[in-house]
Order: structure tokens, then sequence, then C-alpha cells
């Protein structure tokens, strides 16, 4: 986008002014300014995260802002929220898009492709700057054309495909949003999943007994001192323990050989567990406990070898976030490279191998195996807290109550005081049914604030401000405007736990 | 579900972190006794080698029967057995070329840590520059710890990579423990417990080098021998402190470092502090190019006279590229060896006949193997020819239909292991290397020898333009290479067989060092006919006839008869180096080894082509009914994942997540065209289900550009 041609700025007024530079388009944008504002962001409103648009609507709408009273009040809210969206990524890229889209809306189909090549390449820019306005809009508007035929060309390599895709101006989606469905709770995830046939069973099952045909082939292959692990789409967890069950059934004496599966994808993995249980798998009389997880391995290593125990070691998903760390890779390379442990496991990521350098690779002499099963990653995910994570609905999980308690924990007294004031107005709000909204219930950022002196929690504006910000940091509060652009605070928390919130905070 | 009825058994373990397997879980109480019988095994601690052969014949029986299932146990159990001869010569081959390949550098270091000024105020430093892979080194420096072992003693050398020096006290710790505790044989925390016994009653924390001093003082030695293995990866600041501090003890504990270096000396001083650099006094040392490692480990894995699995040339040449375009390593390379002889024999039934238990072979051939032999390609070629070519009618009725005098040709030594053919493939290479012409390298002239055979033709104009001297040697050359074989490659001096080869050529010496001697009396030049008509050629080329004719015209008597042993030479050489395709050759089946495939999908596997497929064309993997018409385009009846990851490669960079729930469900729903959908809520249990997938196999991330939006961050 324009961030080179123009520099970033926070008092955004002028920047759009100045872009606007060329008079045809300038008429164009200010005409509409003095239309069609108000239900334009009557309808984009719900659409966005709080705060940033708000910057961007005061933006664009000059004319109705210099009428308006601009009082000290909005201008110092702004530059808040400003500040706190500061750390989002390529804010500015996204401010300029905004504009872009604003523009876009505002000067209506007609000046469209114009907008849009403008955005596009600068040296069309500077030509038409040059030649005047009913030569340039049907020359821009053909090469537009066939910029936007609607279907983006096909079959390009990836890496095209990646270019392609990210070109300044093209990330162009709907403003829809998930608002008005009702998302899934956990209750009611599993009842339905319980409910719910699984498509494809049959068929996943014979893959799976395809795959178990291998079992041997494995087995030879752990035997002959390689690893394995298994790859492809969909979870290998079912099919690992069957191959485990195979093995310990193939296997005379269970006193020398021991399977020791390993879960990944639990969060709570560590090395210190993985090593501790190999430990007790070798000798449960011995431990092998240490805070160091290198002397522990050491120990274990020793342990050992001065028994003819033989472990293999299942991992479930060796590249889940709880194993990806370069400590804990190297490690289990170590192990695996140790003559008496066989290591299996599978990787469900498409590029896991990445997570080995030559050495690791080397130690692990891992043989792949494609194992597709398209089974489900029931233990693997909690599908429900992905996706909620997934849609920035964190704060729900992470958060919450006892989220809340420990961020407030470690701030000061009028800090608390403060969250205490503003659930309690919005509780008060709630049960009014005034002040709801797409983004929740939310009270007035002023009033909030002459509570909050009235109560002796902060003497000035600027203390108000600091205290918001911390809030902010946390994801406690979200903030945005409403139709008349009054500020409002709100709580991304339902009402039950803000009652559980306020609670914690009276005792 | 398909694994409702297991779930129940484990849901469980499957959130626990780690665990010990046991599906049946009734061996508790077992669990006490075997704690005694492991004491038992624990003071004899030589079983550990036991151990190992005890793995090893416990997993005599891992082979699957093949033909279906018809083959015999025995006869699976005798392709085990012979894999494991047959693998264990190779390895053991290997081992020892590789420890080989280290000798020089090995000798150098250890020269230059006993040469290392002993009242020096600097701390001796071998760089050794290991090359960019770190995958060999370990190799090197265990190497390197038992050479340097004696120097070191009573203490160990100690071996410190990146991963186990966090901090320095860890480092410190590791090096103590190291250099003390495997001399003691004791793995306590207090390692250190016995010296201080010795030392009265201090007591020493385990990151003291006063302990190290304490044990070493006991012996009245001062070295300790640190090896860093991957230097680069080493926090620069950690490195300084710890060479400070290690030169504070200098005036105690004599250091001497070894740094295995991947890039340069320069860089890595460049890391130090200067401080701290000044300390070193270095030397350094390079480690054998790993090119000519390969072509050792060539020699000694793939050419081999011992090998009895052949590696083909397709496999080998993939092998032999994969070495030069990607940084695999001697140890990919072997292993890539080893999982050939691993397919060949697991899962060919013919590898059978590579059993040196002639008997036991004899008693377990059974009819499959027979009419697997005559499916053979090399089979139906050899029956073929005798037809064809040789019209020996009776030859071809008998190998077709007589089990037994199939079963007997089967039994010729020279056609179970084509010693014979393989043995004068090898001596034509040795050969062809003596004559020293050549300037490919060894494996590739293996390689080049095994696809379509050796004759001398590329190299007849180079012999016929040789010089006397050149003759000379040349001849000589040949003749040691005749003598000695090539211990490489495990072939052995055959001069008896070639008794009257190795007689012509010395007569070829003999008369062209007389036809010297007798034109350095007559004072002119040896010339043969070739050189000087390449002579002509070189100097003009309009007068280029005339001269041609007079230059032939003035060759002496002398030399004619030069241009005459040329030409016998010539011949000589060309009827030695003379070998056909060896590999295609009857029953070839059994011994070669020649399938691309299994090795590329195993060792470069391509995880993202894999699942974009199976996300793409589930029906590929699936082969259920209701997909199959589907062809790569999205469809109801996909699993869910798959239909988000088409609607994703539509969507751009940016994802509107409302946007691909209501593509999802307008596909899906109740109201799609197919009917028969979801309702609302089911579809969206689904949809979930394949968002999260998406997320977890990382497609996808949240995006704080817009809300409900997530950001794409794969394009397979």
């Amino acid at each position: 986008m324009d961030v080179d041609v123009e520099p970033e700025e926070e008092s955004a007024p002028t920047p759009t002014t100045k872009r606007r530079g060329r008079p045809p388009k300038q008429t164009v944008a200010d005409e509409d300014n003095g239309t069609t504002t108000t239900p334009k962001s009557k309808g984009r409103t719900p659409v966005k995260t709080p705060s940033r648009p708000n910057g961007v609507s005061s933006i664009d709408t000059p004319s109705r802002r210099n009428v308006a009273d601009r009082s000290a009040r909005r201008k110092s809210a702004r530059a808040l929220i400003d500040r706190v969206m500061g750390d989002a990524t390529s804010d500015d890229e996204e401010r300029d898009e905004t504009i872009a889209r604003e523009i876009y809306e505002s000067s209506g189909a007609e000046d469209e492709s114009g907008e849009e090549e403008e955005i596009d390449t600068e040296a069309a820019e500077e030509i038409a700057a040059v030649t005047d306005t009913p030569s340039k809009t049907p020359a821009r508007r053909k090469r537009a054309a066939r910029k936007k035929s609607p279907t983006p060309p096909r079959d390009l390599p990836p890496h095209e495909q990646y270019f392609y895709q990210n070109k300044p101006g093209l990330t162009k989606t709907s403003n829809n949003n998930l608002s008005s469905l009702d998302l899934l709770t956990h209750d009611e995830y599993f009842t339905i999943l319980r409910k719910l046939e699984q498509p494809h069973a049959e068929e996943i099952r014979s893959l799976q007994s395809l795959h178990a045909e291998s079992f041997p082939q494995w087995m030879f292959e752990l035997s002959q001192g390689f690893s394995i692990c298994l790859y492809g789409f969909g979870s290998k967890r079912s099919l690992l323990r069957d191959f485990a069950t195979h093995l310990y059934s193939r296997t005379e004496d269970h006193r020398q050989s021991k399977i020791v599966v390993v879960n990944g994808y639990v969060r709570t993995t560590s090395t210190k567990e993985i090593l501790t249980t190999i430990g007790t798998a070798i000798d449960p009389s011995q431990k092998v406990a240490s805070a160091n997880p290198m002397t522990m391995l050491h120990n274990l290593q020793s342990l050992l070898s001065s028994h003819d125990t033989t472990i293999t070691l299942v991992i479930n998903s060796i590249d889940a976030q709880p194993l990806r760390r370069q400590a804990i890779q190297s490690i289990l390379a170590q192990l695996a490279a140790h003559p008496q442990i066989h290591l299996i496991c599978s990787a469900d990521t498409p590029d896991f191998s990445l997570m080995w350098d030559s050495g690791l690779r080397s130690s692990f002499n891992f043989v792949f195996h494609n194992a597709t099963t398209f089974a489900p990653f029931t233990a693997e995910i909690d599908v429900v807290d992905e996706v909620h994570e997934l849609l920035g609905r964190k704060a729900r999980r992470v958060g919450g109550k006892e989220g809340v308690t420990f961020v407030l924990r470690s701030l000061p007294e009028n800090a608390k005081n403060l969250f205490r004031l503003l659930v309690t107005e919005v509780l008060v709000a709630m049960d009014d049914g005034s002040g709801a909204s797409a983004e929740g219930t939310g009270v007035e950022y002023r009033m909030l604030y002459n509570k909050a002196v009235e109560e002796f929690i902060c003497s000035s504006e600027m203390a108000f401000r600091t205290l918001l910000k911390e809030f902010h940091d946390h994801q406690m509060i979200t903030s945005y405007k409403d139709i008349l652009g009054t500020e409002l605070l709100s709580l991304p928390f339902r009402k039950d736990e803000l009652e559980a919130i306020l609670e914690d905070l009276m005792s | 579900m398909a694994d409702e009825e297991d779930n129940n058994v484990s849901t469980e373990l499957d959130h626990q972190a780690a665990f010990i397997f046991n599906p049946y879980e009734d061996n508790e109480q077992q669990d006490a006794r075997p704690a005694k019988r492991r004491k038992l095994s624990k003071k004899d601690t030589s079983a550990k080698n036991q151990g190992k052969e005890s793995v090893k014949s416990s997993s005599t029986g891992t082979f699957v029967p093949l033909f279906n299932g018809a083959e015999s146990q025995r006869s699976a159990a005798l392709r085990e057995a012979t894999f494991h001869s047959a693998w264990s010569g190779v390895e053991a081959r290997i081992q020892h070329t590789l420890r080989e390949a280290n000798r020089n550098t090995l000798d150098e270091v250890s020269a230059f840590v006993r040469s290392a000024p002993s009242q020096s105020d600097k701390i001796p430093a071998a760089y050794i520059i290991t090359g960019p892979n770190t995958a060999s080194q370990q190799l090197l420096f265990d190497q390197l710890a038992d050479s340097l072992q004696d120097i070191a003693k009573p203490a160990k050398v100690v071996s410190i990579r990146s991963a186990e020096a966090p901090n320095l006290k860890a480092t410190l710790k590791k090096i103590i423990r190291d250099a003390t505790s495997r001399a003691l044989d004791d793995e306590d925390e207090l390692d250190i417990g016995g010296v201080s016994g010795h030392d009265g009653d201090r007591k020493y924390l385990d990151y003291d080098l006063d302990a190290l001093h304490a044990f070493l003082k006991l012996s009245g030695s001062t070295r300790v021998v640190v090896a860093f293995q991957d230097t680069e990866a080493f926090d620069s600041a950690l490195l300084s402190d710890l060479l400070l501090l290690l030169h504070s003890w200098q005036d105690r504990l004599r250091f001497t470092l070894l740094f295995g270096i991947a890039t340069s000396v320069e860089l890595f001083q460049a890391r130090l502090l200067k401080s701290a650099a000044q300390y070193l006094y270095g030397g350094q040392f390079d480690v054998v190019q790993a090119s000519s490692v390969l072509e050792s480990i060539f020699k000694a894995g793939v050419a081999h006279a011992g090998c009895a699995v052949r590696l083909g040339p397709r496999l080998l040449r993939a092998l032999v590229e994969r070495q030069r375009e990607q940084v695999v390593g001697i140890q990919g390379f072997v292993s890539s060896l080893k999982y050939a002889y691993m397919c060949h024999f697991y899962a060919n039934p013919l590898s059978v006949l590579l059993a040196e238990d002639e008997e036991e072979l004899r008693e377990v051939l059974q009819p499959e193997h027979l009419e697997a032999i005559r499916m053979l390609y090399s089979f139906r070629n050899n029956v073929d020819f005798m037809l064809e070519e040789l019209e020996d009618v009776e030859y071809a009725r008998r190998m077709i239909e007589d089990d037994r005098y199939l079963t007997k040709e089967i039994f010729k030594d020279d056609n179970r292991f084509a010693t014979k053919d393989l043995g004068t493939l090898l001596k034509c290479l040795i050969l062809l290397k003596s004559i020293g012409l050549s300037k490919r390298s060894f494996v590739e002239e293996y390689i080049a020898a095994i696809t379509s055979g050796v004759d001398l033709d590329a190299y007849r104009s180079s012999i016929r333009q040789l010089d006397p001297d050149g003759v000379v040697s040349l001849a000589t050359r040949v003749i040691d290479a005749i003598n000695d074989g090539d211990p490489e490659l495990g072939v052995e001096g055959w001069s008896s067989e070639a008794a009257e080869t190795v007689h012509e050529l010395e007569k070829i010496i003999l008369k062209v060092k007389s036809l010297l001697q007798k034109c350095k009396d007559n004072g002119t030049v040896l010339r043969s006919k070739h050189s000087a008509q390449s002579r002509v050629l070189r100097t003009t080329v309009v007068a280029q006839k005339v001269q041609l004719s007079q230059d032939s015209a003035q060759l002496t008597e002398e030399d004619r008869a030069f241009t005459g042993l040329l030409k016998n030479l010539e011949n000589l050489l060309g009827a030695e180096l003379s070998v056909g395709g060896v590999f295609r050759r009857l029953f070839s089946e059994a011994w070669v080894y020649d399938s691309k495939s299994p090795d590329r999908d195993v060792f470069v596997p391509r995880p993202g082509t894999t699942v974009e497929r199976a996300l793409v064309r589930p029906h590929d993997y699936l082969a259920c009914e209701c997909c199959g018409s589907a062809d790569g385009a999205a469809a109801a009846t996909l699993p869910a994942t798959s239909i988000l990851y088409h609607l994703y490669m539509e969507a751009g960079a940016l994802i509107n997540v409302a946007d691909l729930w209501s593509a999802y469900y307008a596909l899906v729903g109740e109201d799609n065209e197919e009917g028969g959908g979801l309702d609302e809520r089911e579809a969206l249990v689904r949809f979930y289900q394949g968002l999260a997938e998406l997320k977890t196999m990382g497609f996808v991330k949240q995006s704080k550009k817009k809300a409900d939006h997530i950001a794409k961050l794969k394009w397979l």
C-alpha cells in the first residue's frame, strides 16, 4: 500500500486529505461524505475490532468531524486506543487498507477500479496524475477489469500462489462475522459429536488395517536400529497403540523389553516426565530424578547400560507444541541413538522435518512411513478451545476468572478498584439492558472516568488511561464506539463470569 | 467410531504425558521379581554384549512369509539369518573404513596435543575443521577420545555438545563429572566423595574445579582434555567465560581443548572475546573430505567383493546424487545401504538363494521358489538366448519343465553368487584405474561399469598416443595391479590366473626399453605412428595431407616396432578389460537390488505433498464409494477438513471464518443440492473439527487484522 508514499501518522485527517490531493478524487470523496456517511458507518461498526476502525472512521469523515466538537477527551481516547493497538502486527498496512476500503466504498463503483489501480502501481498513479480526469478513468477501469476477474489464475505453483495472494491490496474479505452464530460450547460439542455418525468410519478402519499389515516390517526396522516416524494426515494415535499392542504380544519376555508411550500433545509433557517414566520402566526401584535434564539423561543412560532391558519408546505427535523445543528434541535424539532404545513416533504437521538438523537426524536415524489414517484427532486436539483460540475468543478460556484474578493480583490497589468499578457498572448496565451491542454490554468511558475520580481511584485522566492500558494489554477490557461516536468500554466475559469476578474482588 | 471402545480403556492414558504401556495390566505383581533378577545381570557387566546378541536372536522370526504366505517359516528364517550374516560383514568393513579415514587427522591431533608445551601460559587448542556436516562428527570425536585417552589418564576425555552446555555452571559440572566419574565408575551426585575421603573431610561443590584438581593430584597428573563438538552452536559469551576460567586454572590444571569447527577458525575467533582468544595456542587440522570418505565407504560397502547384495545402478546413482546435493552425510549413505539390504532380504523371497548354508537351502526350497525363478526376467532372457542364438532346445526345455535340472543350475556357485563375473568386473575396474587414463572417480566408474559393462574403447586412442615412457609406466602399473589386487575392494592379486598377460606385458616393457636404448644410441626420438600423426595435426591444417605422408614416411624402424608394441598393448588390455552387463545375468534378481522408491520414500519423505494429496483427494486413500466422483473438487461427502482445505485453497491470504462457515454450510447443510445434509449444529461440529485440525497442522493462525479472520500460513 501507500505506506511509503505517506508517512504514517496518528493525526489521521491530514494524510487522507493529502492523499486526495488530486482534484477529481477529492470532489468525489467530499460529495460522498456529505451524503452517505451515516448508513455506511452503521453497516460497518459491528464488524470491526473495537478500536481500530474507530481511528479510521474518524479519519474518513473530515467534513463532519470538522463540524463536530473535537474535545480533548476524544483525542486522548483515540491516542490511547491507537497505542494499545500498536502492538498488533502490521498496523499501518491495515490502516491504509481500511482507508482504501473507505475510499472504495465512499466513491462508489465508478471510482473503485481507479482506486485499486492507484494502490497497486505507483507508476500508473503518476501518469494518471498528469492526465486529466475523463481520459484517465476509462483507461484505468479497463486495466482493473482484467485484474478483477473473479477467478484468480488457476494452477499456479505454490510459491507463485503465495505472492499472488499476498499482493498488497488483494486481501479483501467481506465484513461478515460470526456474531449471529451461537458458538459451540464444550458440552454441546460433545453431545452432538456423540450422536453424530462418523463418516467413512469403515474406510478409516480398513486404512488402518492396511497400515497394520506393516507392523512386522516396522518391528524389523526398529530391531535394526532405525527409528520410525509416521507422517500423513489423520491421527496416528490408535495406529501406534495397535502397534504397541502388537509389539507387546510378540515379545516373550516383558521384563526385558518394555514399551513406554509418550503423548506429545498433552500440554504438560516435559523431558523430566519422559525420562522419569523411562527410568521407572528400566528399574522401578531406582530413581533418575534430577533437576537438570542433561544430568538426568546421563543417569538414565548409565542405568540403561547396567540393565539389559530394551525400551521401545512410542511417541505420539512428536511435533506437538510441548515437544517442539530444540532441547527436548535433542534429548529424544540422544535417547533414540542408544542401542537399547527403539523409537517410533508420529508427526502430524506437514513440515515436521524442520525440527531436526542433520546432526539430530542422524542420531534419530529415521525411516519415514506414510501413515495417512484420516482418523479424527479425538484426544490430541481440544477442538472447541482450538477453534475459539483461532477466532480470538481466547480470553474466555485462558483469561476467564482465574486469569483476571491473576493479573489483578500483580496490579496496584487502585487498579483493582477500577476494575471492580468497571465490573459493577457493566453488570448494572447488563441488568438495565442498556448499552448492549454486538460487542457485549458497554459503559461510557467518560462516565467511568467520572466515577473513578469520585471514588478517588485516580485523580487525572492520564492516570486513568494508564490503568486502562494495563487492562487492555491483558485483554481484560475492550473498547469501541457506538453509532454516535461515544466511547464505550466493555468486558469480554459472560455475565456469570463477571459475577464470579466481582465476588472475588469484593472478598 | 473406530476407537470408541479403545477409548474407554485408555482415555486417561491418552491424556497422560508418558506411561509404561501394558495392554493387559496384570503384571503388577510380577514387577517385584525382576528387580532381583536384574541385580544378577547388573553384576555381570560384560552381559551387555551378550544382551545385544540376545536382542538379535530374539528378533528372529520377524520376517513374514512371502508368496502370499505360502513361503515356509524356515525359508523366511533363513532369509533373516542370511541378512544378518551379509550385513554384519558389510557393517564391520564400513566401520573399519570410517576409522581408517580419520586416522591421519587423529594422528596429527594427538601429536599436537602431546607436543604442546607444558609450561606455557596459553591453553593449547586444536581446531578441527570438520565441515558443515555435524552428523559425522560424533564418530570423529569418539575416536579422538580413544586416541587421546592415554594422555588424559586418569581423567577421561570430556566431550561436550552445545546442547549439554546451557550455562557455565552446567558446563563445568559436565566437565568435572565426565572427567572423573567414568574413571571411578561411580554415578553418584557426589562422585568426588571418594576423592574427598583421601583429601581429608573437604567436600566439593560439583562445579568446583578444585574437585577435579584433587582428583588428578592423586595420580600426579594435571592434564584435562576437553572437546567441544559443535563449536558454532555454543554461546560465544559462555565460551569466552569458560576460557577465562580455564586459563585461570592453568597453573594447577593443564587443559587441552579440541574444537570441532564447521566454518572457519577466523569466524570462531571473531566470536570470542579478545581477552579470551589470546589465551589460546592453536593448531588447525582438516578432516578428510566427505567425498573421499564416501569413495572408501563405497568401496567397502558397495563394490567390495564380499558384498552379498549388489545395489543396482539406478539406486546407486540416486544415492550418490543425494550425497552431492544434500547434506545427508556418510551416515545417511550407510543407512540407505543398510535399508537396501533390509528391503532385499525382507521382501524378495529369492534372496534366500544367497544363503551360505547350501544344505539348509536345499531343504528350504519349495515349488513356489522355482515358479518365481521361472518368472524372472533374467531367466526368460537366458532361455530365449539359448533357444534363439544357440538353438539349445534341450536346455530350454529342461530349465522350464524339469525342477531338478533347474535346482541343479541354481546351486552352481557361479549362478548363485555370480562370483566369477563379479570378480572379473572388479578386476576390470582395478585395471582401468591402474591404466590411469580415466578422469572419473571410482564411484562413477563403478556405476558405469554395472550399467553397461567395461571396455577399453574410450581409452584406445589415448593408449595409442602414449609415449614410450608412458607405455612402460602403464604396463608396470597394470602388472602391479594384477599382482596386488585391491585390498579395499577385497580383491587379491590374480597374477597366477593372468600369468600370460603379465608375461606379455613384461615382454612389452622389455622391448620398449630396448627400443628406447637403441634410439638413444642413434640420437633419435622414439615415436609411434599415432603420436606423429597427432603432432602434424597440431601444426598446420592447410598442409595437413602433405606433412602426414612425410611424417609416416619418416618413421624409423624402431618407430614402427614401437607402433606394433602399442598395438599389442592395446589388444592385450582390450582383452583383459571386457566385461558385459553382469547385473543382467541369470538369477541376478537374487543378488541385485535396484529399487529407488522405498529408499526415497523412507529417507526423503515428502510430508507436504502427502498431506496435501490426502486433503485434496481423500478418495485416493479412503477408496470410498461416495467421494470417488469428486475427483479433486470439493464435495459434501468429503471429510470436513478436506472440504475446508478446498475452500482454503480458493481463499486469499486472509480468510473470513464467517464466510468460510457459510460456504461450508452451503455445501454440507440441509439445503444443499443433494439433500440429506446436516443440520446447522451438526455441521458446526464438523466445521469445528476441520478448523481445529487445520490449525493443528499449521495451515492457519489467528489474525488480528479483522474480527473472526484467520491468516493462511501454508501454500502447498
